[in-house]
């Protein structure tokens, strides 16, 4: 007797692989710093848990229709390497989401607390200085005011 | 934290021209409370990201604390923090 089966294609786990990568891949557009970029680490939450929904599903028609949605040993390859996309995005939204509440920050209102640090020539720059007449591109006016940027080292 | 020569490297590297200060020893980090304990890829203490806008008067008039360290702001976000103080 002919195999009356026809086979199909288990588009929920190719789905779910894809969106696992969607949700790794919403890290390299902070580089680019885009607007609306808030909403980016929890679009890749988002990605991720619907990939999760979606693999569950494509294992479950995977091993429980073998002879519908053929190739349990593939099935089971693709969904161990969504997971691990999924993991790492996941993790990357919690790691990044831990830093320091820095309660003791200067607020709106309050004095910035001045320093002097070596700029890229070794020379001292004093938070008076940047202040000068001439810090800034105008030459002449001293700068109204002066944007301090915290960042992390090399990004 | 990066000394001055590997912020000169990076200044070159991405054109930046506005004056780049190092804190290698994280004092001033620790002045604004800003320093991630162990934040760094190898364990090594980093500020945490944030942007602070100060007149002339010393005073903080714009501060931005992400909740995310991947997003920052932008620059269009800071020139308009800027302008709204004019």
């Amino acid at each position: 007797m002919p195999d009356m089966i026809q086979s199909r294609w288990n588009w929920a786990l190719w789905l779910g692989f894809l969106l696992a990568l969607g949700a790794l891949l919403c890290n390299a557009v902070f580089f680019v710093n885009p607007p609306g970029q808030r909403a980016i680490p929890w679009l890749s939450v988002l990605l991720a848990g619907v990939s999760l929904i979606l693999l569950v599903r494509g294992l479950q028609r995977a091993f429980g229709q073998p002879r519908v949605y053929r190739g349990k040993i593939l099935s089971s390859i693709l969904a161990l390497v969504s997971l691990l996309l999924v993991g790492v995005a996941i993790f990357s939204f919690f790691q990044a989401r831990a830093i320091p509440a820095s309660a003791g920050a200067p607020k709106v209102g309050q004095r910035a607390p001045d320093f002097t640090l070596a700029d890229t020539n070794g020379q001292s720059v004093s938070m008076a200085q940047l202040f000068a007449p001439g810090a800034d591109d105008s030459q002449v006016v001293p700068p109204k005011e002066v944007l301090l940027i915290f960042y992390r080292g090399y990004w | 934290m990066d000394p001055p020569e590997v912020s000169r490297d990076l200044c070159r590297k991405a054109g930046y021209t506005f004056t780049f200060l190092s804190d290698p020893n994280a004092e001033v980090i620790r002045r604004y409370d800003l320093l991630h304990v162990g934040g760094g890829t190898d364990g090594h203490d980093i500020a945490r990201p944030a942007e602070f806008l100060v007149d002339s008067a010393r005073v903080v008039r714009w501060v931005n604390f992400t909740e995310d360290f991947r997003v920052r702001a932008r620059g269009d976000e800071m020139l308009v923090a800027a302008k709204s103080l004019r």
